[in-house]
């Protein structure tokens, strides 16, 4: 036995994160923790990083009673997370990485770059990994970055290595590979826990499961004895109807035109149309150009050729300002870095895109009326909060989505752009995203949907488009398969992507 | 809330005991008056200073923009022009200097505080060009009402404050311009992506900060009776340190005017009592300076307490 928990608890002020979260890993197993988000996984794994303290139960570690006090003490004893966002320097490079606060003590503070460079390299041909040495930081893709995180725990010998999400931003491929990654660590003897929120993936990698629910350990065993309905009927506490599967309906007129789109090096000659009613998904792999395709077409970045068109008009977009005055919305990729502002009020990021709404003379804010236009829309989403007042912050991610949705409902647009709507967003919120996408169509608005969970995508999109770097390679019908996607996706592509990426760039 | 009320209660707590501690000097109305008109300019450009940095940005620049704007008024009234034209020609030259401010940051796209920490030298340097370095002596004597009169029993100059204080709370709280800079300072790319148009209100903003300096320039000017082309060194960081202990935080999307005039008045009690209590100016300021420390680590306390990360 590597690791056990019993009885965890842990409050922040007077929210209870965790009640009673138990969890036992043995080495050389991968040990899946699930649950909604908020059920407290994040929060039992900083306990076992040392990144916070518990306030009650407690924690053995190979054995022997532990509680550590700092990431320094938990890393010392063998335990390693890679964590949701990178905590890398972005500016140094691989090899730096991988032995920052490591390094070979030398008089005077000196560096030993050389040896660093070797170590590393060697390192990293040990275990296949498509990384170089010397490549810095911040030119790698989400997964290139998780590598050099892995690649960290290996060299300090850690025994247990935690994953929060690591696929989270990860193309089908990538995530692939690290899956392979994560067998070989489980073959070398480590323990390894994996927190996902892609039930899709679990059978490719664990061995058994632990489900957090409400901050209270409600079930573990090993994965083979438990289907997925199962899994789901643990974390969400009550049986939902299996998958979330959508009407589809006749089309009405074409809303968003857009042809010839050319962006180099990332927008290849891309041409399509969305019609009123309907839902097209866009499928690809991260970096085939789907999110460069959305920003072109909201005005972010500027075209080299081609052209936009809106309800059958031609429309020049070289700004976000006139993509939204133009009835266009995007619902970015990443929520809290573009899509909210997280420290103001729910009620001002409602009217954040047409103010006017709630004004007079064109001047003046009207509380009163902007009030009831945000209680209006908090109740037609069915936004979970206190008040219109609570920061938007503090909502669940489902919620704040809702949010941003509603903001461009405020706002009146027709042509949504959705950049991978449910990220991090947990099961049962996710369906509820899919309503709101749904009622949207149905009332006339075109979407385009970016997403990288296959499933999703076959589930809301009543066609699919596919892109692969930088050009559309196919189009298929919403009924396609995981299969026919994933060969559009990576049509003829041969060598590992996370390099191919950094070369790109 | 207790900690939310912190500034507040320590402007209270400092007008007690200052009563207590000098009953005869502290609580006359000559004393009360001089504090209101020493107050009176740092607040004014500390006003300024609320929407800048609620709008994610910063003004290094605002005591040479004081200096300038102070210059320029009081040399049209030494050409012979009528005050109010000279007033009005002050604070235009503060708009002005607050709108290139604004345009260099939003258009060149360079981070504010580099941005002003030039201007800060451009306009000083220009000002001491146009004076060559002398200040201006010859202005009409009712200029001096300005910073020195009286009007209904108090300091003219705290009527001036209470109106833009209030006309600043009005934008800040009822207006697009005050809704678009919190947004744009909690988080200028939801903003953009919103279509919001962020660079115009940046350099709206910059250049209501400018124009309130540029009226605190000639409130200097009328209470020495001179256009300095020196004044108001190291202002800006008296302004900036008036925002933060009210609330205001540099990371953008916070701050209030009710905030800001209590950091003013706090600060300007401090001296003010260091003053009459023969505390060394010296230590004064090292008084300040710990203070603004002490204000903004409460603050920081208060929003970890509140917030789960």
């Amino acid at each position: 036995m590597l690791l056990e928990l019993r009885g965890i608890q842990k409050r922040f002020g007077g929210v209870t994160a965790l009640k009673d979260g138990n969890l036992t890993v043995d080495a050389g197993e991968v040990h899946l923790l699930l649950g909604e988000n908020g059920a407290g996984k994040s929060t039992l794994m900083k306990i076992v990083a040392g990144l916070y303290r518990p306030d009650g139960g407690e924690m053995l570690w190979k054995g022997a009673k532990a509680s550590f006090t700092s990431p320094a003490a938990a890393s010392a004893a063998g335990i390693a997370m890679v964590h949701q966002e990178s905590l890398l320097a972005p500016h140094l490079t691989v090899a730096e990485n991988i032995f920052l606060g490591r390094e070979e003590r030398l008089p005077l503070g000196w560096v030993n770059r050389r040896w660093i460079q070797t170590a590393a390299k060697l390192l990293i041909e040990a275990h296949h990994f498509p990384l170089q040495a010397d490549w810095r930081v911040e030119r790698l893709s989400p997964a290139g970055k998780q590598l050099v995180e892995i690649c960290r725990a290996i060299q300090h010998g850690s025994s247990l290595l935690i994953f929060d999400e690591p696929t989270s931003s990860l193309s089908e491929a990538e995530t692939k590979e690290v899956f392979r990654i994560v067998r070989a660590l489980r073959n070398r003897n480590m323990g390894v826990i994996y927190i996902t929120h892609r039930l899709e993936e679990l059978r490719a990698v664990g061995d058994r499961v632990t489900i957090l629910r409400d901050g209270e350990t409600v079930h573990t065993s090993a994965l083979k004895e438990i289907p997925t309905e199962k899994i789901i009927q643990h974390m969400v506490g009550r049986p939902i109807g299996s998958l979330y599967s959508r009407q589809p309906q006749t089309p009405g007129e074409e809303l968003l035109r857009v042809e010839g789109v050319t962006r180099k090096p990332l927008l290849n000659n891309v041409s399509l149309s969305v019609r009123a009613g309907e839902i097209v998904g866009l499928a690809g792999l991260v970096g085939a150009g789907r999110t460069e395709l959305c920003r072109a077409i909201f005005g972010l970045d500027a075209l080299d050729s081609g052209s936009v068109h809106l309800a059958g008009k031609a429309v020049r977009v070289s700004s976000p300002r006139e993509a939204v005055s133009n009835g266009l919305a995007l619902i970015p990729e990443d929520r809290q870095k573009t899509g909210l502002a997280t420290a103001l009020p729910i009620g001002h990021n409602l009217t954040a895109a047409d103010l006017a709404k709630v004004s007079r003379m064109g001047f003046f804010l009207d509380h009163a009326a902007e009030k009831q236009l945000a209680g209006e829309y908090i109740q037609r989403l069915r936004i979970r909060c206190d008040s219109h007042r609570q920061l938007a912050g503090r909502l669940s991610g489902g919620n704040q989505q809702k949010v941003v949705i509603a903001k461009w409902l405020v706002r009146g647009a027709r042509v949504f752009l959705f950049d991978e709507p449910t990220r991090g967003i947990d099961v049962g919120a996710k369906v509820e995203v899919y309503e709101v996408m749904d009622e949207l169509a149905r009332s006339g608005a075109a979407i385009l949907m970016v997403s990288s969970e296959l499933p999703e995508l076959l589930q809301v999109a009543d066609r699919i488009l596919v892109m692969r770097r930088g050009t559309l390679t196919g189009e298929l019908p919403g009924r396609t398969t995981q299969e026919e996607i994933m060969r559009l996706a990576t049509l003829h592509d041969g060598g590992t992507l996370i390099g191919e990426q950094v070369r790109e760039q | 809330m207790i900690q939310k009320l912190l500034p507040f209660l320590t402007l209270i707590a400092l007008f007690v005991g200052l009563s207590i501690a000098s009953p005869d000097h502290f609580l006359t109305q000559t004393n009360l008056s001089s504090v209101v008109r020493q107050t009176a300019v740092i607040n004014l450009m500390a006003l300024g200073m609320t929407l800048v940095i609620i709008s994610g940005g910063i003004d290094l620049s605002v005591g040479a923009i004081l200096a300038m704007g102070g210059l320029m008024g009081t040399k049209m009234m030494e050409k012979g022009y009528p005050i109010g034209l000279g007033v009005f020609i002050g604070i235009l030259t503060g708009c002005f200097c607050g709108l290139v401010n604004g345009f260099l940051t939003t258009r060149l796209k360079i981070n504010p505080f580099i941005v002003t920490l030039g201007t800060l030298g451009i306009i000083r340097g220009t000002t001491l060009i146009i004076s060559n370095g002398l200040p201006v002596h010859e202005i009409p004597q009712a200029f001096s009402f300005l910073g020195e009169g009286n009007f209904l029993g108090v300091p003219f100059v705290l009527w001036v404050l209470v109106s833009c204080a209030v006309a600043v709370h009005i934008v800040l709280e009822h207006t697009r311009l005050g809704r678009y800079a919190f947004s744009i300072g909690s988080n200028p790319d939801a903003a953009y992506y919103a279509g919001i148009p962020v660079a115009f209100h940046t350099t709206a903003v910059y250049a209501i900060c400018g124009a309130l300096t540029g009226l605190g320039g000639m409130i200097e000017a009328s209470r020495l009776m001179t256009g300095q082309p020196t004044a108001g060194q190291g202002y800006e960081l008296q302004a900036i340190a008036a925002v933060v202990i009210g609330g205001g935080s540099l990371r953008g999307g916070e701050g209030s005017v009710v905030g800001t005039l209590i950091g003013a008045f706090i600060m300007g009690l401090l001296a003010n009592g260091s003053d009459l209590l023969g505390i060394s100016p010296y230590l004064q300021q090292a008084i300040i300076g710990a203070v603004i420390i002490l204000a903004v680590s409460v603050d920081e306390l208060r929003k970890r307490k509140t917030s789960r990360t």
